[in-house]
């Protein structure tokens, strides 16, 4: 068996088999990345790595690779650099890949991105000359054979890659083999969709364990009953659950007043919450850890050491 | 194959027409007039709507097929004389029908300029007259004989070759508020059917621009 490469905190944590915590950081449109480096400084005691979006919904933000590189030289966190096939073709993102490596970024989520259609630039081109699969091979390409399309890199740039996947997926078996095509390409992890249906979950994650790529579950604790309600009515093919929903509801009417005490009783209901729903996946050995998409939240991390540490 | 067509607004043809008085109408007996922008229809609504702005139509002529040169050559020959007293022609065709004219002209009148009455909106599969649909980008290299006959390229917003992405939901599109299908997803379900799904697993290769992202042509003689 060929040993392994380790190229990151993240790659090392996978590779022992330990169960992590990942966390996710959204810079927005501005050059300012001061909220962002502090919400990353907040996150950093409990996360291995925390992803920086690439402008998601399509909606322009300062560019990830920038982003990447300031927050984890500015806040100290391992970052997983999200990179969408969107915005450049293949020649400008193996270039882009040499560039991060070069600003000392080490893990790369590959993503197709949403589509310009969807977002504040409708009319921009939509560029997606590579997808999410073949942008793994190229990194994969570059970093274990040292090439790009067989010409050879100087110093070839030293990253671990990654894949996304959606649990929620209908037809559920296109999303499957889809996941075997990253697989197949050289996915070294996966992140997946936010998920709140238990059943579907593990019904996904067991049929794609024949792959072998350690998985981290995207989950999405509820920072308000309005987060929740925005999140159920928004975000297409993910469904808070109604109980979830009341409960949170419930929350917010009740301690209306106390503010302070509001907080405490929605971290501990998020607690209550994910707490079985991953120490279950845990236990059928289905997942290789967590992946916090909640952004702005990062008061929540304490609690959810305590959920992956159960 | 029909080269669909639609209509540009009169007002646009209006702003490119303005140094112009005396105009030669060309409407596609083809495509065009199964579109209802060209033909004998086509032309006759253009040339009304023009002479009501003031235009002087000096002939109009309805070619089998605008995009066959040899034809565009014949029958200009038998417009000679008007071809001589017109500031420009106006054609009801698809986008190809401006360079076969243009072509045709080259030699005798090479300055007469060629404005076009329409927008060329792809090649399409006709299911009634006022309903046509694009299921080919023409790109090239074709995939069809792999994905049971559902071009990616085309049904795919993304034109991806490795899908579903994640902006399929149900089924459903991203692009478009999640009315129009997903391509992938009718790729799937169609070689589920035909027993491939072998072939769904597969991981594509990129397009190869190379081959395909610049002006073509097919010289075989």
């Amino acid at each position: 068996m060929v040993e392994k490469k380790i190229y990151s905190k993240l790659g090392e944590k996978l590779a022992n088999g330990d169960f992590i915590l990942t966390g996710e950081l959204e810079p927005e449109k501005t050059c300012d990345l001061s909220h962002t480096i502090q919400e990353a400084k907040e996150m950093a005691p409990y996360v291995v790595a925390a992803n920086v979006t690439d402008s998601p919904l399509g909606i322009v933000t300062i560019n990830s690779m920038a982003a990447s590189h300031i927050i984890q030289k500015e806040a100290g966190l391992e970052v997983i650099w999200q990179l969408t096939v969107r915005d450049v073709n293949k020649l400008g993102i193996a270039g882009m890949i040499m560039g991060g490596h070069a600003l000392g970024l080490r893990n790369v989520l590959s993503l197709t991105g949403d589509h310009p259609a969807l977002g504040d630039m409708p009319e921009s081109k939509p560029v997606f000359d590579l997808d999410s699969a073949t942008l793994v091979r190229l990194v994969k390409e570059m970093v274990d054979k040292g090439t790009i399309n067989g010409h050879e890199i100087e110093h070839p740039p030293t990253l671990h890659v990654g894949a996304a996947a959606n649990p929620n997926a209908d037809p559920m078996e296109a999303e499957i083999l889809k996941i075997g095509r990253k697989a197949q390409a050289g996915c070294e992890f996966i992140q997946t969709q936010v998920v709140y249906d238990l059943d579907r979950t593990i019904e996904f994650l067991s049929e794609i364990k024949k792959y072998n790529v350690p998985v981290l579950l995207g989950i999405f604790p509820m920072k308000s009953y309005g987060i929740a309600k925005g999140f159920d009515t928004f975000v297409p093919g993910v469904d808070v659950p109604k109980d979830i929903l009341a409960k949170w509801k419930n929350i917010k009417t009740e301690f209306k007043d106390d503010k302070k005490e509001q907080k405490r009783v929605y971290d501990q209901a998020n607690y209550e919450f994910f707490k079985p729903f991953i120490s279950e996946l845990k236990r059928k050995g289905l997942l290789a850890g967590v992946h916090c998409m909640a952004v702005h939240y990062p008061r929540i991390f304490p609690k959810l050491m305590e959920v992956i540490q159960a | 194959m029909t080269v669909i067509t639609t209509k540009k607004p009169f007002e646009e043809i209006l702003s490119v027409l303005k140094d112009v008085k005396k105009i030669g109408l060309v409407s596609c007996g083809s495509c065009a007039a199964m579109c209802q922008t060209g033909g004998t229809e086509g032309a006759k609504e253009m040339a009304e709507k023009l002479e009501k702005e003031g235009f002087e139509v000096i002939v109009t002529i309805v070619p089998e097929e605008v995009c066959d040169n040899r034809l565009m050559m014949k029958d200009f020959r038998q417009i000679d004389e008007d071809l001589k007293n017109i500031d420009a022609i106006l054609t009801l065709s698809c986008g190809l029908g401006v360079a076969s004219i243009v072509k045709a002209l080259e030699r005798k009148y090479p300055l007469i300029p060629v404005f076009i009455g329409t927008n060329t909106e792809f090649m399409g599969m006709t299911e009634r007259i006022g309903r046509f649909y694009m299921h080919c980008r023409g790109c090239g290299d074709c995939l069809l004989n792999e994905t049971g006959g559902i071009c990616p390229i085309t049904t795919c917003a993304k034109s991806l070759m490795n899908g579903p992405c994640g902006g399929m939901v149900n089924g459903k599109c991203e692009v478009g508020n999640y009315e129009k299908d997903c391509g992938w997803v009718l790729i799937y379900n169609r070689l589920k059917a035909l027993g491939r799904l072998d072939l769904f697993s597969k991981l594509r290769d990129p397009v190869n621009w190379s081959e395909s992202g610049h002006q073509r042509e097919v010289v075989w003689r």
